[in-house]
């Protein structure tokens, strides 16, 4: 059976510089824009953008404190993103197994004929 | 390889021709991949591929092109579930399988490339021009603890 692949989340999460924001946030736990932008070749500007990406995926959830929203990533989100990748992956492992043991089945049937 | 792609090596004990008709044949697609297809093993060749869920009847349909047939070493295809028009780098996936004889037997290399959109093209990209950024050295060992974390929860 083919793999579904939620293709948002895979967009949100395919951005060199998005996964670089994901993997900073991991890192401290909480990020802000300005936090963020420190760490990052882009404007505060352009990591705000990215930050609206991620969240209407659900990879991360901003909460008001202070002057700027604070970010934190969704773990159980961060999980589905991952477990599709591990899925695709899986799925070919049983895919060539099926494919080895038809071509050695062939094989064997052609070397005993 | 990046971080986008697929890639995985087996030994099969056969030749690359019986290989590459594994691969490549409807007969057997429909076996290993539970798919029935039309396609041919030749360059440029379309079509669809259909899986039947059995019990409900409910069909699940994407289409699939021929890159490159080159039998008996080298079998790639597009594949997609949702693009219309031609099938290219940003809207499929790429299948590729390389065959190499190793005596009696068949090293297959399989690499899938495209996960439907641009995202993993671009970090390939990007790693490439910017080799003193390794945000996925943070990121990547981490996916195993959370692949099982989910693994365990369903």
């Amino acid at each position: 059976m083919s793999v579904m692949v939620d293709d948002d989340l895979w967009s949100a999460v395919g951005d060199p510089t998005r996964r670089r924001m994901l993997d900073q946030l991991l890192q401290d736990g909480v990020g802000t824009p300005t936090s963020l932008s420190e760490h990052l070749p882009v404007t505060r500007q352009a990591v705000t953008k990215h930050l609206v990406v991620l969240d209407r995926v659900g990879l991360v959830h901003g909460t008001s404190a202070g002057r700027e929203r604070q970010f934190r990533v969704d773990q159980a989100q961060l999980a589905r993103a991952v477990a599709q990748l591990a899925d695709v992956g899986a799925t070919w492992d049983s895919r060539l197994q099926r494919i080895k043991r038809l071509a050695e089945t062939i094989q064997s049937e052609k070397d005993n004929t | 390889m990046g971080h986008g792609s697929i890639q995985r090596e087996l030994r099969i004990e056969a030749t690359p021709d019986v290989v590459f008709d594994v691969v490549s044949s409807p007969e057997h697609i429909a076996d290993w991949w539970s798919a029935d297809t039309r396609i041919e093993a030749t360059t440029g060749s379309t079509g669809e591929l259909v899986w039947t869920d059995a019990e409900t009847g409910r069909r699940d349909v994407a289409r699939i092109e021929v890159a490159d047939a080159q039998p008996p070493r080298l079998f790639s295809f597009r594949w997609t579930h949702d693009a219309d028009g031609p099938l290219h780098a940003s809207n499929s996936m790429l299948v590729t399988f390389e065959l190499t004889p190793d005596g009696d037997c068949t090293v297959l290399r399989m690499t899938e490339t495209g996960f439907r959109e641009r995202g993993w093209d671009e970090a390939k990209v990007e790693a490439e021009y910017a080799d003193h950024v390794n945000g996925w050295d943070f990121f990547l060992p981490r996916l195993p603890v959370y692949a099982a974390k989910v693994g365990a929860n369903r």
